[in-house]
């Protein structure tokens, strides 16, 4: 009888794994990129006077909280095509399905990324902003020099725990037939007749659970390094 | 591709989506019954440094929080039939393993996953409580389950709650994913109705407004519930 477990197919399967590791980062920083432009701009309409902005931003990270990565993917994979056919008349039939994979997890980065980048300004007191402007600072000078590089060190290990998260979320991306790592593996188990997933599945989960544990003390590192200089200020 | 919605499949497939809500609402609430006491277990053991235990706990909380929930499912699905198969064959005990119920499946990957999110939330809630209030407990002549019934849990829960509310948000969010154990719950029963006519815009559409309308009705519940925990601090201030 064949063994149900062979331990040989997750050391094979790992070199076969690793290269496709490559398109699973370019989405992530693909998504980490726009989303957090996208949720620099969401921040701000939380934190402005407009009621309506206000409003509109606090609904979509509600909306975003609320539904699943995988439906949002759906969504955004049968959804954005037919609204650029119905309304303007393109075809986007031909388009790379990594396109709708970085538009999804951008929409739902950039959810996550209000949230951190709104508690991480609200968390450096108003008074250094109004300082700074009433030294002769403009209101853009006064965020950029004083306001941002504070608020970074804040949001820093927030950062860290959405960039984890994105990536794991884009693990769904194969089932819109997309071919990162958990794509090829589901390639790899065809190949074998669907016998030994297990060993694969394994595999993939050691791949996914080293990146992890790498980006959180690398997070840990960086938050240490940025840090130093609150400290001496809180020391004098 | 129809360059118009089918609004009539649109509002039948609505429903056929919601009658998926009870499976979803089952998966999340046993889950969460058998994460919640376990859960509380392992994070007593890590605030103890209970040795083992506490190593174990720490290494499975860093597995699920290291690979994503669908990784997870892939491999526990493949593994419980060839390690149920494995322990039948040895006591010769005749079970059909294939025709195990996804529900049951669903459960246990499930509540394995929440269980390790709820470790970290119970741990830094119980951090919360100041480690004097345990030893005025004693003092007064409580018994430490006492103490932790009366005293620590109702103050603990306090801060807990919000992140038991994403917790439990996050996990009916997942079991969106039972489609790869086969778990006839909302997406899986919108999308079967969208294989005829291809229609999955539109059955997305009502997963979608499925989901929306089930998760802010269940962060409602605990704002609530989170208001009437809180009175204490409303009664001091």
């Amino acid at each position: 009888m064949e063994k149900y477990f062979d331990i040989d197919y997750i050391w094979t399967a790992l070199p076969n794994l690793l290269p496709y590791l490559k398109v699973t980062f370019l989405v992530a920083g693909l998504a980490v990129l726009f989303g957090t432009l996208l949720g620099l701009l969401l921040a701000f309409a939380k934190m402005g006077k407009s009621k309506l902005l206000r409003a509109l931003a606090n609904g979509y990270t509600t909306v975003m909280r609320c539904t699943p990565s995988i439906v949002l993917l759906f969504l955004v994979y049968y959804g954005i095509p037919f609204v650029a056919d119905s309304l303007f008349r393109i075809n986007l039939q031909d388009i790379h399905t990594g396109v709708f994979v970085v538009v999804t997890f951008s929409l739902q980065f950039a959810a996550m990324m209000s949230e951190v980048i709104r508690s991480a300004i609200q968390a450096i007191n108003h008074g250094q902003y109004e300082a700074a402007v009433s030294v002769g600072l403009t209101p853009f000078q006064a965020y950029r020099r004083i306001i941002f590089p504070q608020a970074f060190v804040v949001a820093l290990p927030n950062f860290g725990n959405g960039l984890i998260s994105i990536l794991q979320e884009g693990a769904l991306a194969y089932t819109i037939g997309f071919i990162d790592i958990v794509g090829k593996a589901n390639l790899i188990i065809a190949s074998n007749f669907n016998t030994h997933a297990l060993e694969i599945y394994i595999a993939l989960a050691v791949i996914y659970w080293v990146v992890s544990i790498t980006i959180e003390k690398v997070f840990e590192k960086l938050e240490k390094i940025f840090s130093k200089g609150s400290r001496s200020l809180k020391a004098s | 591709m129809d360059s118009s919605l089918n609004i009539p499949f649109l509002i039948d497939t609505f429903w056929v989506a919601l009658s998926g809500v009870p499976t979803a609402l089952l998966v999340t609430v046993v889950a969460m019954l058998i994460a919640v006491p376990v859960a509380f277990f392992f994070a007593l053991t890590r605030i103890n440094n209970i040795p083992v235990i506490s190593q174990i706990a720490k290494i499975y909380v860093s597995f699920v929080r290291g690979t994503p929930i669908i990784i997870q499912i892939f491999v526990l699905y493949s593994f419980i039939p060839i390690f149920l198969n494995s322990i039948f064959t040895k006591y010769n005990i005749d079970y059909p393993i294939y025709d195990i119920h996804p529900l049951w499946y669903a459960f246990i990957i499930f509540s394995f996953n929440t269980t390790a999110v709820l470790i970290e939330v119970f741990r830094s809630a119980l951090g919360t409580v100041d480690r004097g209030q345990l030893e005025a407990a004693h003092s007064v002549g409580l018994t430490t389950k006492q103490a932790y019934i009366r005293i620590i849990i109702p103050q603990a829960l306090v801060s807990a709650l919000p992140n038991i509310c994403t917790a439990t948000v996050n996990l009916i969010k997942a079991t969106s994913l039972g489609y790869a154990i086969s778990l006839q719950e909302i997406t899986l029963r919108a999308k079967v109705e969208a294989n005829l006519g291809y229609n999955y815009l539109e059955a997305y559409i009502d997963i979608f407004i499925v989901y929306l309308i089930v998760c802010i009705a269940v962060e409602q519940l605990f704002k609530w519930w989170e208001k009437r925990l809180s009175r204490y601090k409303m009664a001091s201030a």
